[in-house]
């Protein structure tokens, strides 16, 4: 198993942050264009906790390593299933995902979670991302290293893509409620 | 808002997000847990995603998901 961890801080607020994550993957990311498609499958409140538990679908396009399809063949796009819990006492977002694709041969358990830096708890927003990866193809050690390696190696370009992807939406959300809120008041104004 | 799996749910996918992130912003992040009213839309949203996973073979492959995740729920749902 190889583990692949990153941290980092946000400039927004966690409310901003929890809301702007809901459309992570929407048009204003440009650098995550490997994910493709995001689907809610279900969306409960816990009655006692008001925990919000969501399940979502995410169906990726992105090239794989020619020796890996030729390994183990199957297509290029994949499937992730993400269960997230969003406490609002705790104000945490916790995002558990694991891959559905290719699930007998690599085993990839990834945990995203959001929470108020504990200096600027009203402004600045810290981001954890683990990710324990584990291939499964029996026989050579020598190909399960390598295969986890890529993976390590994917995950880690795809973080960075993906951080950078997230500031550009969390800047267009900011924009987009300003404007909304500036409409809302000058509609309130006589 | 990202696109659905399947482009016919596209339409309704859309209105459930519009509906759900006005909800989330607005109503559940200042403590209005209680209701959620988009529910009619996402009902709707469901029932055709829920056949297009279904003749996607998707939907065997998310059961096992399932199956395997569930101890999250006993991390992540406890009362805090």
């Amino acid at each position: 198993m190889k583990v692949f961890s990153s941290t980092c801080t946000f400039d927004y607020s966690w409310e901003e942050v929890s809301t702007a994550n809901w459309r992570k993957y929407s048009p204003w990311n440009d650098k995550s264009t490997h994910v493709v498609a995001v689907d809610t499958l279900s969306r409960t409140i816990d009655p006692e906790t008001g925990i919000l538990r969501t399940e979502r679908l995410i169906t990726c396009d992105q090239s794989v390593p020619q020796w890996v399809l030729s390994l183990f063949g199957g297509s290029a796009t994949s499937h992730v299933y993400e269960i997230s819990y969003v406490d609002l006492k705790l104000k945490r977002v916790t995002m558990c995902s694991t891959n559905l694709t290719w699930s007998n041969v690599l085993n990839v358990q990834e945990t995203v979670i959001y929470q108020p830096s504990p200096s600027k708890p009203t402004s600045t927003t810290n981001f954890n991302q683990e990710a324990k990866i584990t291939a499964l193809c029996g026989g050579w050690q020598k190909i399960k290293n390598k295969v986890e390696e890529a993976s390590v190696e994917r995950f880690s370009q795809n973080a960075t893509r993906g951080r950078e992807g997230f500031e550009a939406v969390l800047e267009m959300s900011r924009r987009v409620f300003g404007e909304q809120r500036e409409r809302e008041n000058g509609r309130l104004q006589p | 808002m990202a696109a659905s799996i399947a482009p016919e749910c596209n339409d309704i996918k859309e209105k459930y997000d519009t509906c759900f992130l006005k909800w989330y912003s607005e109503k559940y992040l200042r403590g209005h847990t209680a209701s959620n009213e988009c529910e009619e839309l996402f009902s709707k949203y469901k029932t055709c995603l829920h056949k297009a996973l279904k003749e996607k073979g998707i939907d065997s492959m998310l059961d096992d998901a399932r199956k395997a995740n569930s101890e999250s729920d006993t991390e992540f749902l406890r009362r805090s």
